[in-house]
């Protein structure tokens, strides 16, 4: 296998109150493979993803991040974002008086401007995305509304998707992307990533159900608990989380 | 919300009644004639046996008062008040200071009963210290050699300059400074006597301590002056309550109140102001202009203002927070009420100074009759006050369409860590809630007095017990023939 | 020398700063007597009142002193055609074209303080429309007599005392004109000056009409206008003022409203340019019914200082207000918004809300807000808020995680945030603010 397209190595990581809260993270995704981290509220999923875009507010004490053989936490979060790292937000922000397809269009062209590239007509933009709704089974009228301002909680995921589909990362980080969503936005949310699915693209799902992980059949599965990758395996694992709960973690640490 | 049923009983006896406190009580008094100069400021200090730096500080006061004149830019609307009509000293006469409360006079211990403040300490609700100042002087302090023993002192400030000159010299005027404004610089030339407390580091006081304050002689002005110091980690709960014969005349009241908490040290003070309003036709009540500040000095110091305002023919008073120390709090929660032709123009100060700080202002104002309310608040953010943080909240209620009610904010903010937030409301008491609770057998004036209680309880609530049930009664008897 | 001087105004002790007025004032050749007699009232008036102190709490944000100590005198000649051959010309006719809404639409220039018909294009004014010089309008109708009053407030007096020229604008009954109708004042002049435009707009009942008005020009000026406004029973009017005057410019205007029965006024103000913006609104709703909102918008840089405030009277019941500022500052920009709005006894049912909203986006800048609700009636709901804060961090990273670098992502944020205001305007007007708000914004996002 070639090198990895993220590597996570001994990450520490803690809150501005000095609150440890990542204690030492190995993790290595390559291209083409979907990952599941799992884990119990307050194990450290969020911060992980945090940490990954760059996001203000924790401190990394220790370890190293390689992302595409550059080092991620030097880099700025829209500099991360160019590179095609993506995180779907848990709670993705409201921007009233943004439009939303105004937002998306000036995101793209940011990206394509850092690589040189042209920016994209308004036309050939419009069509790219109704293709995008057409997959995602969403509403047009949202696209021309404020940004995720007064969504349902199933469009403001089904928002997230459509960017990232737009976006075309390279590694795309799924934060509860299945939270507080009903089966039909589940599904339409599930057939979104997995359409997503690429061999030059990678993708880390965070989740604490395993309805997403059915849908999507991830390659590896990790088990998160107070900061540490406690356990690793393939899709078995979430089975087994699922019937016996993450009660049994507490005995190994 | 319920209210309690004595209440209710309390609006029928009052509506009978009127004013409550309305009487005068017969006693001998000495009093300074009226006017104001050199020799008045000389003949209080004398009277008071004061020391040569407080007579100097007094005189300098004096100097700066002739120089300013009084504020114009409130929305109240008074004649002009002539302060060489005013006497500035009356006292009960004693031969000598009472020693304990057998030697107070019996008929001003019978004025207390009266009113409802209990000062025999066997009767005293146990938890409450009482210092009660009459006309210009204390004449009872309860509870002192409990608190002694923790190191607290809680005196009239008459007898603190006597006994701590060096903590009432380190604080007097280290809040409002003698020319602050016209009225603080009046009270702080004349001033005749008030409380004092001071809580030792580490200290939580035990007790609530409180000042009945007590306005009688005619044609005299009360210019009471309180000092509570906080030091380190200590906390205190202090209340103030006020009230003053009926009157055909207009009588001055013009108090500071000065409040300093020093590192994580916490000071609440909570008012209810019921000074004589006036009768229905705006003849006579007082005119009560008072400076009210309190200085966070220390970090993560906490002040707490709150007030219930019912009484005065005319209100004027801001209680503010200096938030200077790290992480500060300053809070504000106020009920004014203004029925017949009573004004009030209250509010508060909250200066951001200190990282951190934070403030919070919960302002409830109520008009009926031709009563006039205006809120009128400062929040400032200074440059240095990085993450500084105000929410502030106003709702006018309006009974009955003759009376006014204004809100007047000042915002000015220094800095863009900074966040602040304004909002406020107006309207008129709600028909619907008026007619739900009459057809569910509720009278007209009690259905009222639920609803304005329902009004202000965010308020309330910050009250300690024994004075949420006052107020809530005053709130009642306040509002008393503005429906119907 | 055009005219004759006031004798008896001249002759009274005046404040210091108020003295090179007083020496500077003439009577203006060909007016009608009464008008000179306004002027010379208002004149007295501004002599007596002085400059605004620092203790008049409608003034208290701004800095008058550098134009106490520097008076800045009206042209006292009409100014000499604009010649197209100087690059400074050139330049402001370059900003007089970006300045048009629609390139074919109505259009009169004030130059100066004066009418320029070479600049303006009024073609075929549509039947019921009259627009022109009020400076001509006075002088051959008396009936303009009770409409130019002297106004009550020292600028307000200065500018009846001094204007020479400003549009006069008179809708029909009836008249509906859909296409906005723009007026652009300029300055062109070399020198530095003062300008005082009194303007007068009179809508007839069930007429309507949309008026956008632009400030520009180059150097240092003092502009002090007055526009006074009414609007006859269910006459509705919308105006939009963009000011994006000289960096040296100090700006104020003042324009009083006078509702009638179920009129509909709407203002939206945008504060781009200047070194001292003030900018005043002041509606009298006299008719039962009237409604008005009033919406403006600052984004200031630099030293800049702005000032917007408004006044509300509701004299009648069933009016409605509303009313949106929005503020960003940054640099050491001073942003203030003074409003307030007043029911009067017997004004029922009135609904009003204020919102004052504000964006500190530099630790030197400062805003200040006073939004103030004075009710004496009892059925009325009114409301009001105010917050200042800086740019919602989660919203910038949010934009940021999407691969927008952190400028682009505050100006996105700035803009949406201002942009509100323009709730009211028509695409094609709409279209027009919003790209003069992006290209202010893109000059900010340059500076360091």
């Amino acid at each position: 296998m070639g090198l990895p397209l993220l590597a996570v190595e001994d990450l520490h990581a803690s809150l501005a109150d000095g609150r440890e809260i990542l204690r030492g993270i190995n993790l290595r995704v390559h291209e083409g493979e979907v990952h599941a981290i799992m884990g119990p509220n307050g194990s450290g999923k969020s911060t992980l993803a945090a940490v990954l875009a760059g996001r203000e507010g924790y401190r990394v004490e220790a370890g190293r991040v390689f992302y595409r053989g550059r080092d991620l936490l030097s880099m700025a979060p829209e500099e991360r974002a160019a590179e095609g790292l993506f995180l779907a937000f848990q709670y993705p922000v409201e921007i009233p008086g943004v439009n939303n397809m105004v937002f998306l269009r000036a995101a793209l062209n940011a990206q394509r401007r850092r690589h040189g590239e042209s920016e994209i007509d308004a036309g050939e933009f419009l069509r790219a995305v109704k293709k995008k709704l057409a997959l995602l089974d969403m509403d047009e009228a949202l696209l021309h509304r404020a940004l995720n301002a007064g969504f349902s909680g199933g469009e403001k995921k089904r928002n997230e998707i459509l960017q990232m589909a737009i976006l075309e990362p390279r590694l795309a980080v799924l934060d509860e992307v299945d939270s507080g969503l009903d089966i039909d936005a589940l599904k339409a949310v599930a057939k979104g990533v997995e359409s997503l699915r690429a061999p030059d693209r990678a993708i880390v799902l965070i989740t604490h159900y395993e309805r997403l992980l059915e849908q999507l059949a991830p390659d590896h599965v990790h088990v998160l608990n107070a900061g540490r990758i406690v356990e690793s395996g393939g899709r078995e694992l979430a089975a087994e989380l699922e019937r016996h709960g993450y009660a049994f973690l507490g005995e190994g640490t | 919300m319920t209210l309690p049923l004595d209440s209710r009983e309390t609006v029928r006896f009052l509506a009978e009644e009127g004013y409550k406190y309305g009487f005068v009580t017969e006693i001998e008094a000495e009093s300074a004639p009226p006017g104001l100069g050199e020799e008045t400021v000389r003949f209080i200090s004398g009277k008071k046996g004061e020391p040569s730096w407080l007579l100097e500080w007094r005189l300098s006061a004096l100097a700066a008062w002739r120089q300013m004149t009084p504020p114009n830019w409130a929305k109240l609307r008074l004649a002009p008040i002539d302060y060489q009509a005013i006497s500035y000293y009356s006292a009960p006469k004693q031969k000598t200071a009472p020693q304990s409360l057998d030697e107070v006079d019996p008929e001003l211990l019978r004025t207390y009963e009266k009113l409802g403040i209990p000062l025999k300490e066997r009767e005293v609700l146990a938890g409450v210290a009482v210092d009660a100042v009459f006309d210009s002087v204390s004449v009872a302090t309860t509870f002192k050699e409990e608190l002694a023993k923790l190191g607290i002192i809680f005196c009239s400030i008459g007898e603190a300059v006597r006994e701590h000159p060096d903590l009432v010299r380190r604080y007097l005027g280290s809040v409002v400074p003698q020319g602050d404004n016209f009225f603080a610089a009046l009270n702080s030339a004349v001033f005749s006597d008030g409380t004092f407390a001071y809580i030792p580091p580490g200290v939580r006081c035990p007790l609530e301590l409180s000042t009945y304050f007590r306005i009688n002689a005619a044609k005299t002005g009360q210019f009471e002056r309180t000092l509570i110091v906080a030091d380190k980690g200590a906390a205190v709960s202090y209340l103030e309550g006020c009230t003053a014969p009926q009157r055909d005349e207009n009588q001055l009241h013009a108090a500071v109140v000065e409040l300093v908490a020093e590192e994580d040290a916490a000071i609440k003070y909570s008012t209810v102001q019921n000074w004589y309003p006036g009768d229905a036709e705006g003849k006579g009540g007082i005119y009560n202009f008072v400076t009210k500040r309190g200085h966070c000095r220390g970090a993560r110091s906490k002040i707490s203002w709150t007030q219930v305002e019912t009484g005065s023919a005319i209100t004027w008073k801001y209680p503010s927070c200096i938030l200077e120390g790290d992480r500060s709090i300053g809070e504000f929660y106020s009920v004014a009420i203004t029925n017949n032709c009573q004004q009030a123009d209250t509010g508060t100060k909250m200066i951001h100074i200190g990282k951190e700080t934070r403030s919070t202002i919960l302002a409830k104002g109520i008009s009926a009759g031709r009563g006039q309310n205006t809120y009128r608040g400062l929040v400032r953010v200074l440059p240095r006050a990085e993450g500084a943080r105000n929410h502030t909240r106003c709702d006018s209620l309006l009974i009955g369409d003759r009376c006014g009610a204004h809100t007047v904010p000042y915002i000015e903010t220094r800095n863009p860590s900074a966040r602040v937030e304004h909002e406020a409301t107006t309207g008129k008491i709600s028909e619907d809630q008026l007619f739900y609770c009459r057809q569910r057998g509720l009278g007209e004036e009690d259905a009222l007095s639920l609803i304005v209680n329902g009004f202000c309880k965010e308020v309330l609530k910050e009250l300690p017990m024994e004075f949420a049930v006052e107020a809530q009664k005053l709130l009642a008897v306040s509002l008393e023939g503005s429906v119907g | 020398m055009s005219g004759r001087a006031a004798g008896r105004v001249s002759a009274l002790a005046a404040k210091p700063e108020v003295q090179p007025y007083l020496d500077a004032f003439v009577l203006p050749e060909g007016e009608p007597f009464w008008l000179w007699r306004e002027r010379e009232e208002s004149l007295a008036r501004f002599a007596e009142e002085g400059f605004p102190s620092r203790k008049n709490e409608s003034w208290r944000s701004i800095d008058l002193e550098p134009l106490a100590k520097n008076p800045l005198f009206p042209l006292a000649e009409a100014p000499q055609a604009l010649a197209a051959a100087g690059a400074f010309q050139g330049a402001l006719l370059a900003r007089l074209e970006e300045a048009r809404v629609e390139k074919k639409g109505l259009l009169f220039v004030l130059r100066d303080g004066r009418f320029d018909p070479a600049l303006s294009s009024q073609g075929e004014l549509p039947e019921g429309v009259r627009l022109g010089s009020i400076s001509a309008a006075a002088r051959s109708e008396t009936l303009l007599r009770p409409r130019l009053k002297a106004p009550s407030g020292p600028f307000a007096a200065l500018n009846a005392a001094f204007f020479r020229d400003g549009f006069f604008l008179e809708i029909a009954p009836g008249t509906i004109l859909d296409q906005p109708i723009e007026i652009v004042h300029l300055v062109a002049a070399a020198a530095s000056l003062s300008l005082h435009t009194r303007s007068l707009v009179l809508l007839g009942e069930e007429s309507r009409a949309t008026l956008c008005e632009s400030f520009i020009g180059e150097g240092r000026y003092w502009r002090n206008d007055r526009v006074d406004i009414a609007l006859a029973p269910s006459a509705e009017l919308s105006r939009f003022l963009i000011l994006e005057e000289g960096e040296n410019a100090i700006h104020f205007d003042e324009t009083e409203a006078v509702l009638g029965e179920a009129a509909r006024f709407s203002s939206c103000a945008i504060l781009l340019r200047g070194r001292t913006l003030r900018q005043e609104t002041n509606v009298i709703s006299e008719g039962r019914g009237a409604r008005s909102v009033l919406n403006a918008a600052a984004l200031l840089s630099g030293r800049q200082e702005a000032n917007i405030v408004s006044a509300v009277e509701h004299h009648a019941a069933e009016g409605e207000t509303r009313e949106l500022v929005k503020i960003a500052a940054s640099g050491r920009a001073h942003g203030a918004f003074q409003g307030r709005i007043t029911v009067h006894p017997g004004a029922q049912k009135v609904d009003a809300h204020q919102l004052s909203q504000n964006l500190l986006l530099s630790p030197r800048a400062a805003v200040d807000a006073k939004p103030e609700l004075e009710i004496f009636a009892d059925d009325v709901k009114c409301s009001h808020g105010a917050a200042v804060g800086d740019l919602d961090e989660a919203q910038i990273f949010y934009c940021r995680s999407r691969g927008l670098p952190q400028r682009e992502a505050r100006g996105l944020l700035i803009e949406a945030f201002l942009r509100d205001v323009l709730a009211e305007a028509t695409t094609p007007l709409a279209r027009h603010l919003s790209s003069r708000l992006s290209r202010r914004l893109a000059t900010l996002e340059e500076e360091p």
